[in-house]
């Protein structure tokens, strides 16, 4: 039976047939895929088909002579094994003995082919169990990482908020998001502030949303953020200023941000 | 007159019955792109022949399991030799780390792998056209997971760049590559 389409689990179809989904994505594929989509496995195939054409976007390399040569003995141009169906067909210009030997020396040459092959894909699982412990190791080392990275961002940010001498920006929303709502916490002593953005729209690949301070009637992008399936979004920002502001503002802006601001403005305060 | 496509696909079948000249005539028409393919990615000519040849093996082993519904046989046998060699690349990969732990400067190890750019693409021909419309970001990305194996979260670690960007350039890369390989 074929399983429910997932339009969430499509778009990571691209980065699949790449080979560079990790972690959750890649476990919540390869589940959805087993379980029969016959959308998704079309859709696979088609985005393979492209990487075909990358694949041959390559410099041709001519192969050298030798390898040519071992081709060639496998197809048993050069006495190597050749496959029942098609020896059976040809005859044999030898006498009786030489015949006799040639076919021994096919059967041993196509037993060792055969190993050779088996003991191939007994590698290739064990390489494959090898490389999905790796896979696994990596990730919880990711993990690790991420957790250290996210208290470590966390202490800075309660850092910031309780400081005797922060002040807290409260931003409104605008126009197309009315119901969204912002803080900025400031800390001068320290140049450093912390903002966070709630019930904003989620926003198509190729736009970004983009803080601003205004000081002195002039915009400085403050940083870009995007926001989570609830709405919330967060920045940290390194250098605030030290002095008064005009005002913090967030404007939605072509992704990786813009210098002065270009779109609109969906918080203000 | 048959495609082709078709005409290869017929190679295959005789691959798979056994047929010899049929694994000659497909290794004359694939292997030099597949070899272009397997130096790319590993680097070292001899290290790439001897994949092209564990390729060419393979095909001769496996031909009975090639399903023509899903790729042609140029991209199926392209897909087994990058299979191969990303095998090897994460071989490598994971040697490398276990020399870099015992090392005892700590010097990083240089990537075999360059990551240079698709110059060699002949700028008329078809891929060359829609790789040309890439931003080089988003083309960086892409030949990093193509060509390297390496996946989202590698990626930022290697580029220093937020993993949700690296996401957005990957899904809108191939978008783009898409769209531009199917309306040339």
């Amino acid at each position: 039976m074929s399983a429910a389409h997932s339009t969430r689990l499509e778009e990571l179809l691209p980065a699949y047939a790449l080979g560079a989904l990790d972690g959750e994505e890649l476990r919540a594929l390869e589940a959805h895929l087993a379980s029969g989509c016959a959308e998704c496995r079309r859709q696979l195939d088609l985005w393979e088909g492209d990487l075909e054409e990358l694949a041959s976007s390559v410099e041709p390399v001519a192969p050298s002579e030798t390898t040519r040569r071992s081709i060639q003995r496998l197809a048993g141009k050069g006495g190597a094994p050749t496959p029942a169906s098609a020896r059976a067909a040809r005859p044999l210009p030898f006498p009786r003995w030489a015949a006799l030997l040639a076919a021994a020396s096919l059967l041993i040459a196509g037993w060792s082919a055969v190993r050779q092959a088996r003991l191939g894909e007994e590698l290739e699982r064990l390489g494959a169990e090898r490389d999905q412990l790796a896979r696994q190791v990596s990730g919880l080392d990711q993990q690790l990482g991420l957790a250290r990275a996210e208290s470590q961002r966390m202490a800075e940010t309660l850092a910031i908020v309780t400081s005797p001498g922060s002040r807290a920006i409260v931003l409104a929303g605008l126009g197309p998001s009315p119901e969204a709502r912002g803080h900025t916490f400031v800390n001068p002593e320290r140049g450093k502030a912390v903002f966070y953005a709630f019930d904003l729209p989620g926003l198509t690949p190729d736009k970004t949303y983009q803080l601003w301070w205004i000081e002195g009637g002039k915009p400085v992008s403050a940083g870009t953020f995007d926001v989570d399936e609830r709405g919330a979004g967060s920045v940290q920002v390194e250098r605030a200023p030290r002095g008064a502001t005009d005002a913090w503002a967030v404007t939605i802006e072509p992704r990786g941000g813009v210098p002065q601001p270009t779109g609109a403005m969906v918080l203000k305060g | 007159m048959d495609s082709i496509p078709s005409q290869e696909t017929d190679l295959v079948r005789r691959i798979a019955s056994g047929d010899g000249d049929a694994l000659t005539r497909l290794f004359d028409l694939h292997s030099p792109v597949a070899l272009g393919l397997l130096v790319r990615m590993l680097g070292g000519r001899a290290e790439a022949e001897e994949v092209l040849q564990e390729t060419f093996l393979q095909v001769w082993m496996q031909a009975g399991r090639y399903e023509e519904s899903r790729s042609t046989p140029r991209g199926w046998i392209l897909m087994l030799a990058r299979s191969r060699a990303l095998d090897r690349l994460r071989r490598r990969d994971a040697r490398r780390r276990r020399e870099e732990e015992v090392s005892e400067d700590g010097a990083r190890a240089v990537h075999p792998v360059g990551t240079d750019r698709l110059e060699a693409v002949e700028r008329s021909s078809r891929i060359g056209v829609a790789l040309g419309i890439l931003s080089p970001e988003q083309r960086h990305c892409i030949e990093l997971a193509f060509f390297e194996g390496l996946t989202h979260s590698q990626i930022a670690e290697r580029l220093q760049a937020p993993l949700g960007t690296v996401k957005s350039r990957i899904l809108l890369g191939m978008n783009k590559l898409r769209q531009a390989l199917s309306t040339s």
